[in-house]
């Protein structure tokens, strides 16, 4: 029961089912953890990740014969990813897509200019390890609206170029970049102290001391 | 000693408090993702540089953008374990058999 290596069957034909097994088992190993690190900074959760990890590489598999390698195999998984995202979270929950417009990120109040949890003298990594910062820093872009979320997820995190985000988002890279900036000030807000003071206020029924 | 003790404390605008004028900063603020990610001309950075050393607030505001993107880039991410991982890989290969 070895599994064979090769990618043509005895009597000549290609493909057979083993082959396409060991592609797809190749594509599984090199990517897996890829695609769930960037299914769980989309989707915030470990299930819904997982949910997401597997559509992506079930639809990876299906159309593995369509990928003409014309780009690398990890942007055509971020876009297969990505497109599956969009599809998922607009069955599970019609949550409005709200598009974020630059005034609203004008800050109008005194605490609203720096971040509300000191960072200052750390470096990020010692910033990270402060379980508040963190968690505030998850929410926050939990909250991004979908398209903002993946030009910041894919970007900031992911490393990509503006051009690679705008090949799997299917955009242009002035439109990625317009995208990103908004959501970077969208989470910069939600982590200065007014966007931390709204979370209070809706996490304890309105009690700000 | 006294110098030095003087020179520490912060001294906090709050007379002068900046005062957003809308249009300027609403173009400085259009500009600031590409400010740090150093994508614009010698002429708009400079542009933006006086803006930011006349105005400790804006200043403030662009540390923290800053410090949000530095975050964002080291966040950690969860990592799958050995056996989620087969375990997803069965169950894709189901659902890719069973169609």
């Amino acid at each position: 029961m070895a599994p064979s290596r090769q990618s043509h069957s005895s009597d000549g034909h290609p493909a057979s089912s083993h082959g396409e097994a060991d592609t797809f088992d190749a594509l599984y190993r090199d990517n897996i953890d890829l695609m769930y690190r960037y299914a769980s900074r989309l989707c915030g959760e470990t299930e819904a990740a997982k949910d997401l990890v597997q559509e992506t590489f079930l639809n990876a598999y299906r159309g593995f014969k369509n990928f003409r390698g014309d780009a690398q195999i990890s942007t055509w998984l971020y876009t297969i990813a990505s497109r599956a995202c969009l599809r998922m979270r607009r069955r599970r929950k019609g949550a409005p897509e709200r598009e974020l417009s630059l005034d609203e990120f004008i800050p109008t109040s005194d605490g609203e200019f720096r971040l509300q949890i000191p960072v200052e003298g750390l470096n990020p990594e010692d910033a990270l390890q402060n379980k508040q910062l963190r968690e505030a820093l998850d929410t926050a872009i939990g909250k991004l609206p979908k398209k903002y979320k993946m030009a910041l997820v894919l970007r900031d995190m992911e490393g990509l170029s503006a051009k690679e985000v705008g090949a799997i988002m299917g955009l242009s890279e002035r439109a990625v970049k317009s995208r990103l900036h908004r959501a970077r000030l969208f989470v910069r807000r939600e982590l200065s102290a007014r966007g931390l003071a709204e979370d209070t206020a809706s996490h304890q029924g309105k009690s700000i001391t | 000693m006294v110098k030095r003790a003087v020179t520490k404390r912060r001294r906090r605008p709050e007379s002068t408090s900046h005062r957003h004028e809308a249009g300027r900063c609403l173009h400085i603020l259009r500009e600031l993702s590409a400010f740090i990610d150093d994508e614009l001309s010698n002429n708009i950075c400079g542009e933006i540089r006086r803006h930011l050393g006349a105005c400790p607030r804006c200043e403030e505001f662009v540390a923290s953008l800053r410090q949000t993107v530095s975050l964002c880039r080291r966040s950690p991410a969860p990592v799958l374990s050995p056996d989620d991982r087969a375990r997803m890989r069965e169950k894709i290969l189901a659902a890719a058999r069973a169609r």
